[in-house]
C-alpha cells in the first residue's frame, strides 16, 4: 500500500512548473496533429518518444500523456466542421457536429466536444486513479470466451445504427468483416485475399480504410458540389443569437447522464486490452440515441450526440492505462507507446510499479488531472482558431486536407500503397454512402473482425470445439443475453420509428 | 425517391458474395489443415450473407434518394485526378507533384485568385515539406 506522503510528493512533482510546461507542449501538440486529417495522436507520439529521451521520466511521460489527451480534442475539430474526422475515434462525433456546425453554431458543436471529451477523461482518470486495481484484476479474468461475447455485444449495438434498412446494415456489416479478413490468417497465418500483392499479409491498415471512407469520401463529395463560387468550407453564419456560439450551463447539465453513459462506456472499454476508442464512442453514441425521447434528431445537429460520443472516445485514454499501470498489458496502441517509453526510463509497468515507484506513478496521475484542464484552457483557444481556418474558401481548404491525408497514411502505413488503398476505399465510401449503406457500420465491423476471428479460434482451441463450455462462464452468458436484448430492442425501437 | 437505386445495389452484391463464394475465396484463400477455423470460413460465411442479403434487398427494396448522376460523373473525374497524382508520386516524389495536384484541384474547383491559388499550390506543399522533413524528420511519399 502506497502511504500518503508518497502521493502528495508524487503530485507536487506533478504540478512544478517544468513539468507543467510539458504537458502544456505536449496537448498543443496533440490537438494540433490530431486536427490534422490522417496524422493523429498516435503516430505524434510514436515520433515524439525519441525526443523524450533527454528528459525525466515524469516529464517525458506527462509530455506523451499531454499528446495523447490533445489529440482526442483535435480529432474533433475537422470532424465537427468539416465532417472529416482527423482520428477514427472522432467519426461519430461527426454524425452530429457537421449538422450543427451548418445550422452556424461551430463554436457551439465544438465547445460541446471539448467540454465533453474533458469530462469523459476526467471520469476515466478518476476512476483510474481510485479502483485501478480492482478493475484490472476483473480485465484479467476476461480469457477469450468472454472476449468473443463481449464483441458479440459490441456487434449488437450496431444495430441500434441501421437505420431504415435493415438488409443494408448487415450488408454494410458483411462488407466490414470482408475486407477485416484481407491478410493473414489468424489462426493458421496463411494469406488471404492478397491478390498476390505481401503489401497486404498484415490486412488493410486502419488508418487506409477510414481516412479514406470517412474523410476523402466527404471531400470528394464536396469537391462535387463545387460550382466554382468560392464558398468557405463552412458557412460560419452568424445568427445574432450568442447562444450560438457557447455551451450553457443548463445544455451543459441537460447532457449530464449522456456523458457518464458515454464516461462510463468509455472507461469500461479502455480497461479491456484491445477494444479501443472508436468501438467506445460509436457505442455510446448508439445506446444514446436508442434512449432518447427524440431519436429522429440524432444525425441532424443534436447535441447530446457529441456529448455521447466525445465523452465515450476520451475516457479510453486513462482506463487504458489501468491494465498497463497494474498489470503491465497495454490495452490501446497509445498505451503501448507509453509502456515502451516506461522502459526505455528503467521502468517496468506491473504489480510492483506502485510499490516501487509510488511517488512517479502519482506524479503521472497528477499530470494527467492537469492535462485535462490545460486541454480545456487550450482547447478554448484553439478552437476559434481553427474555426477561423476552416472559413477559409473550400478550394483551399480541401486541396489542403487530400495533401495531408497522402502524407498522413504515407507516414502511416509506410508508403503509397497505402495512399492508393485509401483512395479504393473513399470510391467505395463515397458509393456506399450514395446508395444508403452505412459506413459508421463498415468501420465498426472492420475495426472488430480481426479480434473476433482471433478470439473465436483462441476459445474453439481451449473448449476443444465445445460450444457448450460457453455456459460455464457466467460473465459471457450475461454478455450474450445482453446481445439478443439489445439487437430486439433497437430494431423494435427502428421499426417503431419508421412507423412514425 | 425510387427503389431503382436499392435494386441495382442488391443486384450488385448478389452478383458479389457469388463471385466471392464461388469464385475468389476458392482461388485467393490457401486451403490448408486448419485446427478450429478454416481460413474461408469467415470470409465464405460473409460472401453468403452478403448475396443473401442482396437477393432480398433486390426483391424488397426501400425508398431511396441516389446522388445526383452528373455529381458522380464530377466525383469520378477527381477520383482519376488523384489517381495520376498518387501514380505521378511514386515517379516523381511529393515535392514535384503536390503543387501540380493542388493546382489541378484548386482550378477544377473555381479558384482563379492569385493569392488564394498561391497559398495552395506554394505555401501549403511548402509548410507540409518543412513539417515532415525538417520538423518530424520523416521522408515524404
Amino acid at each position: 500500500m502506497v502511504d500518503l506522503s508518497t502521493i502528495l510528493a508524487g503530485f507536487g512533482d506533478a504540478f512544478s512548473l517544468f513539468n507543467l510546461a510539458f504537458v502544456l507542449f505536449g496537448v498543443v501538440l496533440g490537438q494540433f496533429v490530431g486536427a490534422v486529417p490522417g496524422i493523429g495522436p498516435i503516430m505524434a507520439m510514436a515520433i515524439a518518444i525519441p525526443f523524450t529521451f533527454g528528459l525525466d521520466p515524469l516529464p517525458a511521460i506527462a509530455f506523451l500523456v499531454g499528446v495523447n489527451k490533445g489529440g482526442l480534442v483535435g480529432g474533433a475539430v475537422p470532424a465537427v466542421l468539416m465532417n472529416t474526422p482527423g482520428t477514427p475515434d472522432a467519426a461519430a462525433t461527426a454524425m452530429d457536429g457537421y449538422p450543427m456546425a451548418k445550422q452556424g453554431k461551430p463554436l457551439k458543436a465544438t465547445k460541446m466536444a471539448l467540454f465533453s471529451s474533458v469530462t469523459g477523461d476526467t471520469f476515466s482518470d478518476i476512476v483510474l486513479i481510485t479502483v485501478s486495481a480492482p478493475l484490472a484484476i476483473l480485465a484479467l479474468k476476461m480469457g477469450p470466451i468472454e472476449v468473443v461475447a463481449l464483441i458479440v455485444f459490441a456487434f449488437s449495438i450496431l444495430a441500434g445504427l441501421i437505420g431504415n434498412s435493415l438488409t443494408k446494415g448487415i450488408i454494410a456489416a458483411a462488407l466490414g468483416l470482408l475486407a477485416a479478413s484481407v491478410g493473414q490468417d489468424p489462426e493458421n497465418f496463411t494469406p488471404r485475399l492478397i491478390f498476390g500483392y505481401w503489401d497486404l499479409f498484415d490486412g488493410l491498415a486502419l488508418p487506409s480504410v477510414a481516412i479514406g471512407m470517412l474523410a476523402i469520401s466527404e471531400i470528394l463529395h464536396r469537391l462535387s458540389e463545387a460550382h466554382g463560387n468560392m464558398r468557405p468550407a463552412i458557412v460560419a453564419k452568424d445568427t445574432g443569437n450568442p447562444d450560438d456560439r457557447r455551451v450553457t450551463w443548463a445544455e451543459y447539465w441537460s447532457c449530464r447522464y449522456t456523458m457518464l453513459r458515454g464516461a462510463t462506456i468509455g472507461t469500461i472499454l479502455g480497461a479491456l486490452p484491445g477494444i479501443g476508442s472508436t468501438a467506445a464512442a460509436f457505442m455510446s453514441y448508439a445506446m444514446t440515441k436508442a434512449s432518447s425521447k427524440d431519436p429522429g434528431s440524432f444525425g441532424k445537429g443534436n447535441i447530446q450526440g457529441i456529448a455521447a460520443s466525445e465523452s465515450a472516445n476520451s475516457a479510453v485514454v486513462g482506463a487504458n492505462l489501468i491494465p498497463l499501470l497494474t498489470l503491465g498489458i497495454p490495452g490501446s496502441v497509445g498505451a503501448a507507446l507509453i509502456i515502451s517509453a516506461f522502459m526505455i526510463h528503467g521502468m517496468q509497468p506491473g504489480p510492483l510499479l506502485f510499490e516501487n515507484q509510488g511517488r512517479l506513478v502519482y506524479g503521472l496521475f497528477g499530470a494527467m488531472i492537469m492535462a485535462n484542464f490545460i486541454n480545456l484552457w487550450v482547447g478554448q483557444l484553439g478552437l476559434r482558431l481553427w474555426v477561423k481556418v476552416v472559413s477559409a474558401p473550400e478550394s483551399i481548404i480541401f486541396s489542403s486536407a487530400l495533401l495531408l491525408c497522402f502524407v498522413g497514411v504515407s507516414m502511416a502505413t509506410s508508403g503509397l500503397f497505402g495512399v492508393a488503398i485509401m483512395l479504393i476505399f473513399a470510391v467505395i465510401g463515397y458509393l456506399m454512402a450514395s446508395f444508403g449503406y452505412s459506413l459508421v457500420i463498415f468501420i465498426i465491423a472492420f475495426f472488430l473482425g480481426p479480434r473476433f476471428e482471433k478470439s473465436i479460434a483462441q476459445s474453439l482451441a481451449l473448449t476443444n470445439g465445445d460450444l457448450t463450455q460457453v455456459l460455464k462462464s457466467p460473465v459471457a452468458v450475461a454478455l450474450l443475453v445482453l446481445s439478443v436484448v439489445s439487437v430486439v430492442w433497437f430494431l423494435r425501437k427502428n421499426a417503431q420509428e419508421d412507423a412514425e | 425517391m425510387s427503389t431503382l437505386a436499392d435494386r441495382i445495389s442488391g443486384l450488385f452484391f448478389l452478383l458479389f458474395g457469388l463471385a466471392m463464394y464461388l469464385w475468389i475465396n476458392p482461388n485467393f484463400i490457401e486451403t490448408v489443415d486448419s485446427r478450429n477455423i478454416a481460413p474461408s470460413t469467415l470470409p465464405n460465411i460473409v460472401s453468403i450473407v452478403i448475396a443473401a442479403s442482396g437477393a432480398f434487398l433486390t426483391l424488397k427494396p426501400t425508398q431511396h434518394q441516389v446522388r445526383n448522376p452528373i455529381l458522380m460523373a464530377k466525383t469520378g473525374l477527381y477520383v482519376g485526378l488523384l489517381t495520376a497524382g498518387i501514380y505521378a508520386m511514386s515517379w516523381f516524389g511529393f515535392e514535384y507533384v503536390a503543387p501540380v495536384l493542388a493546382l489541378a484541384i484548386m482550378w477544377l474547383i473555381g479558384e482563379r485568385r492569385p493569392l488564394w491559388l498561391g497559398l495552395g499550390v506554394v505555401a501549403m506543399p511548402a509548410i507540409i515539406w518543412f513539417l515532415v522533413t525538417q520538423v518530424l524528420g520523416r521522408a515524404l511519399p
